[in-house]
C-alpha cells in the first residue's frame, strides 16, 4: 500500500516525459475497462440465467450515471486499445524506440480523432432517448442498489483471495523466489514469458474484436436500442418484436450463418480473450504495489483467478446456453413491474 | 545571475532534522554556465557545512553524484545552471533509502547489479597464439551502447517500476546484462537470460520510458530491455539486433 501511494505521488512529482503519462492512463483506463468488463459479463448472463435481472440490468444501463460512464469506457477501450498497440510493437521492434513519443502523441491524437465521430454518434442515441416523451428513466437510489450486489462480490472475491493466500502460506513450506544453488540467483519464469506474449499477442486480436462489439452495441446501436420494439437486431435480419433486451441477446446468439451461431462465436473470443487480457493485467497492477507482502501479493493473485474463472464460468455457460420464448416472456413481465 | 536553491535534507542524527524537509538557499554571482554541483559546493563551504552529497570525479565520468534535479533524475556536475533557470530544486534518487540529505543507500542498487552476473566468462582454452579472443567489430558494435553504463541509478530510480518494487531488478542491471548477453565471447548468456526471465527480471519492465531519457551516458536503456526481452522469449541473442540498427558515432 505505501509503495502504491509512493508511487502515485512521485508519479505527480517526478517530470517523466510522456512516456510515463502514457503508462499512467494506461493502467487508469485498463482498470475502468476490466471493472466494466466484470458487471457486462456478470449481468449479459442474467440473459440466459435470470431474464428478469437482465431486464433490470439494461435499464441501470439507460440511467445517466451509466450514459456517462459509457462514454468513459469508450474513451479507455480506445486509448488502451491504441496505447498497447504502441506498446506492443515497441516490444516487438525495440529499435523503433526513437519513435516512442512521437508514437504516444499519435496514439493520443488518434483517440481523439476516432472519439469525436464516435461520441456524436452515440449522443445522438443519447438525444433520441432523451426526446422520446415515453422515455422511462430508472432513480439513481435503484441503480446505486443495484449495483451493491457487485460492490460486495469485489470485496469477497478479495477477502478470498487473501484467505487463500494465508492458507497457501500455512500450507505449502515458506519459499522465497526460487533461488539456483550454485549462484544463489533468481531463476527463469516460464510463465511470466507466457504472460508476456499473451498480453501483446491477444492484444492484436482482441482490438478488432472489441472495436466490432463496440461499434456494434453503441455506435451503431446504442444501449438505449436494444430495448426499441421493432428494431431490427444489430448483426441479425431479425426483429426484435417484444422491444426487451432478453429477446435482442437472443435474436444474436441464434443468429445463425450457414449453421453457425457467429455472434456466440464472436463473443465467446471475446470472452476468453479479454477475460484473461484484463485479469492478468489487473494482477500486473496489483502485485507492482504489494511486492512488501507475500500474503497481500499472492492473494492480490488469487483473487485475479478467482474473478477471471468467475467470469470464464458464469459468462461461458449463459453463451451456451439458450434463450427461449419463456425467457423472453419472462422479460416481458419484468418491464411490466419496473416501470408500472 | 541569482539563483535559488531548493534542497531535500534530512540528518537522522540531529533532532528536528530527522524528517525530510525542505530548505532554501540564495546564491548571487552565478554564472550560466556554472554546473549544480559547483553550487552545491558553494552551498556546503559558504553557507551549510552540513549538507551532505556524493561526488568523485565531478566529471561525469564516476557516476557518483545522481540527484533529482529540477523533478528529473541527472548528474549534478553535467547539468548547466543556464539549463534550469533561477529556481532550481534538488532531491534524493527516488526508491533507495536516504541516508543523509542528498545521499542514498545504494547497496539494494548494487545487489541488483551483482546478481546479473556482470562479468565476463569464458573458461574455454585461450587461442593458440595465447592473445585475445578475437570478434568482429559487428559483434562488437552489438553491445557498444550499453558498455558506457556508469552506474549512477540514474535510470532505475526514475523507473516507476522500481518505484514500487525495489525487487524489481531495474533498467540498470538490465543494461549490464545486456553488455555480457549480446557479447559473442561470453559464454554465460543463457544464465543471465534465466536470471532476468524471473518474476522481478524484466517482465517488470512496462515499457514506460522514463529511464531512457534519465541516462545521462544517452544509452538507448528500453531499447536494451526490448532486445533482452526478445532474446528470453526466442531462447537465443541470434538476429535480434541487426548492425544496421546501431548508430555510428562521427
Amino acid at each position: 500500500m505505501s509503495s502504491l501511494v509512493l508511487t502515485i505521488t512521485e508519479t505527480l512529482r517526478y517530470r517523466g516525459a510522456l512516456g510515463q503519462w502514457s503508462w499512467v492512463l494506461h493502467r487508469i483506463s485498463g482498470l475502468g475497462v476490466v471493472l466494466f468488463l466484470t458487471l457486462h459479463v456478470i449481468d449479459t448472463s442474467w440473459s440466459v440465467f435470470y431474464p428478469a435481472l437482465y431486464v433490470k440490468a439494461i435499464a441501470v444501463y439507460q440511467t445517466p450515471l451509466f450514459t456517462i460512464g459509457e462514454f468513459a469506457l469508450i474513451a479507455a477501450v480506445v486509448y488502451h486499445a491504441l496505447n498497447g498497440l504502441r506498446i506492443a510493437i515497441l516490444d516487438y521492434r525495440p529499435a523503433l524506440w526513437r519513435y516512442q513519443a512521437r508514437a504516444a502523441w499519435i496514439v493520443l491524437g488518434a483517440s481523439v480523432l476516432l472519439l469525436i465521430p464516435v461520441f456524436i454518434l452515440m449522443f445522438g442515441h443519447v438525444l433520441n432517448f432523451y426526446n422520446d416523451p415515453e422515455r422511462r428513466v430508472l432513480p439513481f437510489a435503484d441503480v446505486l442498489e443495484s449495483q451493491l450486489p457487485f460492490a460486495v462480490g469485489i470485496v469477497l472475491a478479495v477477502v478470498a483471495g487473501v484467505l487463500y493466500s494465508g492458507i497457501h502460506g500455512v500450507i505449502a513450506p515458506r519459499k522465497e523466489t526460487p533461488t539456483d544453488n550454485m549462484f544463489r540467483r533468481p531463476v527463469g519464469s516460464r510463465w511470466e514469458k507466457f504472460w508476456w506474449s499473451y498480453m501483446r499477442v491477444s492484444g492484436f486480436l482482441i482490438v478488432p474484436l472489441v472495436f466490432g462489439h463496440l461499434a456494434m452495441m453503441h455506435v451503431i446501436q446504442g444501449v438505449f436500442d436494444i430495448t426499441a420494439a421493432d428494431y431490427v437486431t444489430v448483426g441479425t435480419n431479425v426483429v426484435n418484436q417484444t422491444g426487451t433486451s432478453v429477446e435482442f441477446v437472443a435474436n444474436r446468439w441464434n443468429y445463425l450463418v450457414g449453421g453457425i451461431a457467429v455472434w456466440r462465436l464472436y463473443d465467446i473470443a471475446l470472452l476468453a480473450l479479454t477475460v484473461i487480457h484484463g485479469f492478468n493485467g489487473l494482477r500486473y497492477v496489483l502485485t507492482d504495489y504489494t511486492a512488501d507482502s507475500t500474503l497481500i501479493r499472492r492473494g492480490m493473485i488469487y483473487t485475479c483467478i478467482i474473478g477471471a474463472l468467475i467470469l470464464l464460468m458464469v459468462g461461458g455457460l449463459a453463451l451456451l446456453g439458450t434463450i427461449d420464448q419463456t425467457a423472453i416472456r419472462m422479460a416481458e413481465e419484468a418491464v411490466a413491474k419496473l416501470h408500472p | 545571475m541569482d539563483v535559488t536553491f531548493r534542497i531535500r535534507r534530512y540528518n537522522p542524527e540531529i533532532p528536528g532534522k530527522d524528517k525530510p524537509h525542505w530548505q532554501e538557499f540564495k546564491l548571487s554571482d552565478v554564472e550560466p554556465t556554472d554546473r549544480v554541483l559547483e553550487m552545491l559546493h558553494r552551498i556546503k563551504w559558504e553557507q551549510d557545512g552540513t549538507l551532505a552529497f556524493r561526488r568523485s570525479c565531478a566529471h561525469g565520468v564516476c557516476g557518483s553524484d545522481a540527484m533529482r534535479i529540477n523533478g528529473v533524475n541527472r548528474l549534478a556536475c553535467k547539468v548547466l545552471v543556464r539549463d534550469l533557470g533561477n529556481r532550481i530544486q534538488v532531491e534524493p534518487i527516488l526508491g533507495l533509502p536516504v541516508l543523509k540529505d542528498l545521499i542514498v543507500d545504494m547497496e539494494p542498487f548494487f545487489e541488483h547489479y551483482r546478481a546479473v552476473m556482470p562479468f565476463f566468462v569464458n573458461d574455454t582454452p585461450l587461442p593458440a597464439d595465447g592473445r585475445e579472443r578475437l570478434q568482429s567489430p559487428e559483434d562488437r558494435e552489438k553491445f557498444d551502447d550499453t558498455t558506457k553504463c556508469i552506474l549512477c541509478a540514474c535510470c532505475t530510480t526514475a523507473c516507476p517500476s522500481f518505484w514500487a518494487n525495489g525487487k524489481y531488478v531495474g533498467p540498470a542491471a538490465i543494461v549490464q546484462a545486456h553488455r555480457f548477453i549480446f557479447d559473442s565471447r561470453d559464454l554465460a548468456g543463457d544464465d543471465r537470460l534465466d536470471i532476468l526471465a524471473s518474476p522481478d527480471g524484466v517482465w517488470r519492465c512496462r515499457t514506460i520510458f522514463n529511464c531512457t531519457p534519465a541516462c545521462p551516458r544517452d544509452i538507448e536503456i528500453t531499447k536494451a530491455i526490448g532486445e533482452v526481452k526478445l532474446a528470453i522469449r526466442n531462447g537465443s541473442t541470434e538476429g535480434i539486433i541487426e548492425v544496421r540498427d546501431i548508430k555510428h558515432e562521427a
